[in-house]
């Protein structure tokens, strides 16, 4: 470890040690203002949301124990807001309209005020129609109390954004209209014949048949494509770019803020020790490579030894786009960009359909085909025009026979020995998935099954009930909801304070969700007990069933959604009401800390 | 117990023995090949070898936390010999070993092979997967003198002579801990 590291954690144990960890170390007062700007990411200009004039929005750098006050003036013509994304506060101080409070009208301020009770990374955004997409996102960094539980010489936010030349409005009356509208992936007729020249006429046909049944194509992995990937607001041409000494240690803080899109994100030549996921620390792990999904982060420790500049690569989930940044001894210089990956195709085990009574051993060798080889005669009864998948009460059955063979907490944190070399089967995809990465070396790729929490922030014990949220959807018609039905004509989540909630994700669609519950922690069920990882968003990949638990400790209405904006607008929303608990009486007599709007 | 936990314990558990139940801290494991031996002898020339502790001999504290070392460096006379008693206060399970950089990296996919056979869990070590390793693998844990691997709450004992010159650091070759940052330095003087 070099000399500033060590400099930086003698200070952090010297102030630790210094000031009670009772008493706010500061009260950090500040002001942000929503505005209009506008973005420019080399590749389109145009305008819209940000903060403090720009987009991404300042950084925020907090201490763990300090109380802030944070002025918001809204210089919008519209509405606004911000949620402190991960941020475990007082739910009035959450910032989502009517829910939390009423908003923030135009030309008004409102002063956010609580305290800061954990570190690590995190991220701020409006809760407000489309201003997130529209680039109203900025970063989040707090200081631990304690020493960081990783050594670095240098640090920065790498926050990462699909900004799309249209506006968020625009993009979901498209989308609404026709559901495709920004899938530049479709398969064409020559792909058929292709797929015909390989599987056989009549495989490629009935294989064709099936999609089309299913109103869902194998592509359909990113609703919104033609979009430019950016870091720190920075497209691919404009290079963001961090300098570092050789050997030095850099902590990268991956952020991804993007309104739709999944990064596949890698730094040839480096390893990356993720030490961190979604603001927890975790037990260290080095890897080639990771998938961060829509509002995740991920903190990596990188020590780049060589005279020269690597280049941070980020692909989207479906190959349509990268973005690049660089880390490099000196400005200016530039490393290899590498060429995008084949896009992935879905496959029937994406779309739900490699339920109980499939013969598997037709799948036997299949690589990431589009399972040729299914059998039709099973899926006779299914009626063709109800988009099937994405109807459950079709398909009580099948979803049940499937959701075994894919229960996590059964099947993880066995420990198996694991043979060397051999890509394994990431329980977090569907069986058969065309989704499950590989990384672009061949190394390590990151699994949720990976992550363990490095200090347990909870005891271990058993749920005090199960919910089961079935994410639903129907491609067709743009519709996306949570047991079938969507948020405006949803009731509330109930929960009673002080229990302990399992929650069991069973994802019926073909996209992968980002879940998020705001107020307390996901607590992402890996199978590894008291080290299962604490977590702001959970990814629920198509086909599969996943679960996490939730101490319910935070009294007040928070919000559950997805958090992909145009599946959250579409409905893919609840409300979580937490009765009861310390703060009730508190919550209902004291009024929200309001000074405008 | 297996052969290779019965060799004389050149590390002793202190915290450990004196509560009298739980089993001795373990030294890292070394799965070279077989008929090369275990590496002392073979690198007592660059970075030392075990030593014998007088009344004289300084003893230094090392204390273990999630994921650095405090101190994180140390300074001593050339071929003076040491006494350190390392502590660890993480909750994970860590490492305290003395030897080159090279070394340490020599020595990280070994430690990753008894992550993957469930020997090196994050806050303890599997002593019944220790003994599948072994009788599988044909080798398993061995204590060297020159490094001590803890459990949370452990702690051991370590009599080292340092050579005349070296170039050494002491590191938790634990997967992930020395890439997080869990190393310090060594610094020789006349």
């Amino acid at each position: 470890m070099t000399a500033i590291a060590k400099i930086v954690r003698a200070l952090a144990l010297g102030l630790s040690g210094a000031v009670g960890l009772a008493s706010p170390l500061t009260a950090g007062e500040y002001h942000i203002t929503v505005d209009a700007v506008t973005i420019d990411t080399g590749d389109f200009t145009r305008t819209g949301v940000g903060f403090n004039g720009g987009s991404p929005g300042p950084v925020l750098r907090f201490r763990e124990g300090e109380d802030v006050v944070i002025h918001v003036t809204n210089n919008l013509a519209d509405d606004t807001s911000i949620h402190w994304h991960g941020l475990i506060l007082p739910f009035q101080q959450d910032g989502v309209p009517n829910v939390s409070f009423p908003g923030i009208k135009p030309g008004a301020t409102f002063t956010y005020r609580f305290p800061i009770v954990q570190s690590g990374t995190y991220w701020y955004h409006s809760h407000s129609g489309f201003q997130e997409p529209d680039g109203a996102y900025g970063a989040i960094v707090i200081e631990p109390q304690e020493p960081e539980p990783a050594a670095y010489d240098r640090d920065y936010v790498v926050q990462l954004a699909d900004a799309h030349p249209h506006s968020g409005h625009r993009i979901f009356r498209n989308l609404k209209m026709m559901p495709d509208y920004y899938n530049r992936q479709q398969r064409t007729l020559l792909d058929f014949f292709r797929d015909s020249r390989d599987q056989g006429f009549a495989a490629a046909w009935s294989d064709r048949r099936d999609w089309g049944d299913m109103r869902m194509m194998p592509t359909d992995i990113e609703d919104v494509q033609g979009f430019t990937p950016v870091i720190n607001g920075k497209g691919p041409e404009q290079n963001w770019t961090g300098l570092f000494q050789p050997g030095e240690r850099v902590r990268l803080r991956f952020i991804n803020s993007s309104a739709m899109t999944y990064f596949d994100v890698r730094i040839p030549g480096l390893k990356m020790t993720v030490v961190q996921a979604d603001g927890n620390n975790v037990v260290p792990v080095a890897v080639d490579e990771f998938r961060i999904a829509v509002a995740e982060t991920f903190d990596v420790i990188v020590q780049p030894d060589e005279d020269k500049a690597y280049t941070i690569f980020a692909e989207s989930m479906a190959r349509s786009a990268y973005a690049r940044g660089t880390l490099a001894p000196r400005e200016g210089m530039e490393g290899d960009v590498p060429a995008l990956r084949q896009p992935p195709l879905l496959t029937m085990a994406d779309m739900g359909m490699a339920h109980g009574d499939m013969d598997h051993s037709q799948h036997q060798g299949m690589d990431n085909a589009q399972a040729p080889a299914m059998d039709h005669s099973q899926h006779q009864g299914m009626e063709r025009a109800q988009a099937p998948a994405m109807d459950h009460s079709q398909h009580q059955g099948m979803e049940r026979a499937q959701a075994p063979a894919m229960d996590h907490s059964q099947h993880l944190g066995m420990d198996q020995p694991r043979t060397a070399g051999m890509a394994e089967p990431d329980p977090f995809y569907a069986p058969g998935s065309g989704l499950q990465p590989e990384a672009a070396n061949g190394g390590k790729f990151l699994s949720y099954g990976d992550l363990r929490a490095q200090k347990p922030l909870y005891a271990e014990r058993p749920p005090t009930r199960e919910i089961e949220l079935r994410l639903t959807g129907n491609m067709e018609r743009y519709l996306w909801s949570i047991n079938g039905v969507k948020f405006s004509e949803s009731e509330p989540i109930r929960l009673r304070y002080g229990e302990r909630v399992r929650f069991k994700f069973i994802n019926e669609t073909m996209m992968t969700h980002p879940m998020h519950l705001h107020g307390m922690w996901s607590i992402l069920d890996t199978g590894r007990g008291q080290w299962n990882p604490l977590k702001h968003v959970v990814s629920v990949a198509p086909g599969t069933t996943v679960h996490m638990e939730t101490e319910v400790d935070a009294p007040g209405d928070w919000v559950f959604h997805c958090h992909l904006a145009y599946h959250m607008d579409a409905g893919m929303m609840r409300k979580v009401v937490v009765e009861g608990g310390p703060g009730e009486k508190q919550a209902a007599a004291k009024p929200a800390a309001a000074t405008g709007g | 117990m297996i052969v290779c936990f019965s060799r004389a314990l050149v590390v002793l558990t202190v915290g450990a023995c004196v509560a009298g139940a739980a089993a001795p801290a373990f030294a890292a494991g070394s799965h070279g090949q077989h008929g090369q031996g275990h590496g002392s002898h073979a690198t007592a020339a660059t970075i030392g070898h075990p030593g014998k502790a007088s009344a004289n001999t300084r003893t230094v504290t090392i204390t273990m936390h999630d994921n650095y070392y405090e101190p994180e460096s140390l300074s001593f006379r050339e071929g003076e010999t040491v006494r350190f008693v390392v502590h660890n206060k993480g909750a994970l399970v860590h490492e305290f070993n003395i030897a080159t950089a090279a070394m340490h990296k020599a020595h990280a996919p070994e430690m990753m092979m008894m992550v993957e056979h469930g020997v090196l869990e994050p806050d303890r070590i599997n002593r019944d997967a220790a003994r599948q390793m072994q009788a599988k693998m044909g080798h398993g844990m061995h204590d060297e003198p020159n490094s001590a691997l803890l459990e949370p709450g452990q702690s051991a004992e370590i009599v080292w002579t340092f050579p005349k010159h070296a170039t050494l650091e002491f590191a938790c070759n634990v997967p992930g801990h020395y890439e997080a940052g869990m190393t310090g330095t060594i610094t020789l003087t006349h």
